[in-house]
């Protein structure tokens, strides 16, 4: 632990103003209490330690830009990291969070927010999350939604949207909105049809990236899955489609069943 | 008869009294009255002058029966006396009618009436023109139907003129071309045909297709006015700013950058000096860093691609057994990006 307190103090003295404490075995703010008095830091990475509560008085590190919890045990977020006024990239992939807190969407100024590897859903979404208009890229991989709210069409500047290895089995139309979207990642769910409205996107330029392997998908997208994913795009936008998912949808079909593969994630609560 | 007998058995016209001898009597055409009841029928006093004015039997001073007869003109409000003109449910003084565009009398010329208004036949030519969105003569003064031909500030139908080089006649693509480059007295201007402008060796600009005749941009292939020289996406001139070049097009430096993805993936901002691309992101090379740890990477470490986001080895290791076994095969069954070229 003398090592930790080594580095913080070697920080304040040089004035740095971004602070590495990767790997060093921490379990709580509590063996880093002066962490708390470093008003001029813009960055903590805090990686691979074993974290279980993030203590609310970090909200105090106002210059804060960029906060990295990847890989901790944290279950639960205090509502003040919301108010961060300079808080630009959040990292809380690999935790163990199954809920997140009220209000959490307030964040004034959030443009990356990673919660790869948790227990979410779409019940654990507070009523504001999609309110972050800040917002370029949002990492949802691996966890547990069956369904995404249609309100992420708020998120006006989202370039990137990670849902890979999720449980859902569709897509809202409102994912046609968003229109700076170069970046969508839905391999690994149960989806067999995707709406027309993703057709709007511009996701076959060079510039742009779209993963949908592995998904139980409906026999034509599948077919043209093989050929190439702008085949894909176009067959989207064509009118035999409109005419293929509007009978899909209102023969309602049971969704597929549920994968298995996902079951021995580490960030699920020992049984 | 003495004098005054001669009245013995009269009366005013207007009481039915006789006339007292040697009482002053007025005579018109024959009527005789007091002087006293030879009066305005209006004011009752007596006409200035002796000047009075007769309607329907009854006699008016001059104040009266234009007030009560005369018409007043629909310009300047005055009584008419003499010609009245009638128009457009008016009266008017003929100095008073005048064609509402461009002044003049339309007393004799006579008048059209377009849109409530007076109009002489020219300035009605125009106005009709105007409301169809054409253009009139300048010459024939009729209406241009087809593309007009400007010339000098004026417009014109281009069949008016023949090209100053060749002799044809003119058609709309016509060009007027300031002979002295720099006099901007357009009395010099001078009209040639398409094809010989194009052979004087005069800039075309690339964008609005017109003769350059002050600052030529070259850029992109093509010559272009200085204010019409701009950015693709927000159409600002670059007034000599630096501007990007892609696929044909020019682009100012934050709309470049905007949208062709050259901003840092960590600081978004525009990336000043080299730039780091992979996994369909760019970054600053000091901000490309391990996304899990944020340690540094240069150029040549190796990392992991987790979700097109850098991943140090050292990091990638630490993933759980069963996240690295479903990465392994996602990436194994996965479209190569070779077969997808192919």
């Amino acid at each position: 632990m003398s090592k930790v307190r080594k580095i913080i103090d070697e920080a304040k003295e040089s004035k740095n103003p971004e602070l590495d404490l990767v790997d060093k075995g921490i379990s709580s703010f509590d063996e880093i209490p002066s962490l708390l008095t470093m008003l001029n830091l813009t960055r903590i990475t805090l990686t691979h330690n074993r974290i279980s509560v993030v203590t609310p008085a970090l909200a105090n590190l106002t210059n804060l830009e960029i906060l990295n919890l990847f890989n901790n045990q944290v279950e639960e977020l205090p509502t003040s990291l919301s108010s961060m006024p300079k808080l630009r990239i959040l990292n809380l992939g690999m935790n163990k969070l199954s809920a997140l807190p009220r209000g959490f969407g307030a964040f004034p100024v959030l443009e990356v927010l990673d919660l790869t590897y948790n227990n979410l859903n779409e019940s654990s979404l507070p009523g504001n999350f999609f309110m972050i208009e800040t917002l370029r890229a949002l990492y949802l991989g691996d966890n547990d939604f069956e369904r995404i709210p249609p309100e992420i069409g708020h998120l006006k500047n989202l370039q990137i949207l990670v849902l890979r290895d999720n449980d859902l089995v569709e897509l809202p139309k409102e994912i046609g909105e968003l229109v700076r979207l170069r970046e969508l990642h839905i391999q690994g769910n149960r989806l067999s049809v995707l709406p027309p409205e993703l057709g709007n996107l511009d996701l076959t330029s060079n510039k742009s990236v779209i993963r949908m392997e592995n998904n139980p998908w409906v026999a034509p997208i599948a077919d043209q899955l093989q050929v190439g994913l702008s085949h894909v795009i176009d067959y989207l936008r064509s009118e035999t489609y409109k005419f293929v998912y509007g009978r899909h949808i209102s023969a309602n079909a049971p969704a597929p069943a549920r994968l298995t593969e996902r079951t021995k994630k580490s960030s699920k609560p020992k049984p | 008869m003495p004098p005054g007998d001669m009245y013995k058995n009269t009366q005013c016209v207007r009481c039915d009294y006789g006339f007292e001898p040697h009482e002053k009597i007025v005579n018109t055409n024959g009527e005789l009255w007091h002087p006293q009841c030879f009066v305005c029928a209006q004011c009752f006093r007596s006409f200035p002058e002796g000047i009075f004015y007769e309607f329907e039997g009854r006699k008016y001073c001059e104040h009266d029966f234009q007030m009560l007869f005369a018409p007043c003109c629909g310009r300047c409000g005055e009584f008419i006396i003499g010609r009245v003109i009638k128009a457009m449910n008016a009266n008017w003084h003929p100095k008073c009618f005048l064609c509402e565009m461009c002044d003049k009398e339309l007393a004799d010329q006579g008048f059209i009436r377009h849109q409530n208004k007076a109009l002489c036949h020219d300035c009605n030519a125009r106005a009709k023109a105007a409301s169809l969105g054409k253009h009139v003569c300048h010459k024939c003064h009729s209406m241009i139907d087809d593309r007009p031909l400007r010339f000098r500030g004026e417009v014109y139908h281009p069949y008016h003129f023949n090209c100053s080089s060749c002799g044809i006649e003119l058609n709309a693509d016509a060009r007027e071309v300031k002979s002295r480059p720099g006099f901007t007295a357009n009395e010099m201007n001078e009209l040639y045909c398409l094809r010989c402008h194009d052979k004087m060796g005069i800039p075309i600009c690339g964008a609005c297709r017109r003769p350059i005749e002050e600052r030529v941009v070259t850029a992109l292939g093509k010559h272009f006015h200085v204010e019409h020289f701009v950015c693709a996406k927000c159409e600002k001139p670059f007034l000599g700013n630096r501007h990007y070049e892609k696929k044909g097009l020019a682009y100012c430096e934050t709309h470049y950058h905007q949208l062709f993805g050259n901003l840092c993936f960590v600081c978004n901002q525009v990336i000043g000096g080299d730039v780091f691309t992979a996994l369909n992101k760019a970054w600053c090379v000091h901000h490309f860093a391990c996304s899990v740890c944020d340690t540094k990477m240069s150029q040549k470490t190796k990392f992991y691609e987790f979700d097109l986001k850098p991943t140090c080895k050292k990091c990638f290791d630490k993933f759980p057994a069963e996240l690295r076994k479903r990465l392994k095969k996602a990436y194994e069954t996965s479209p190569r990006k070779s077969s997808a070229a192919n």
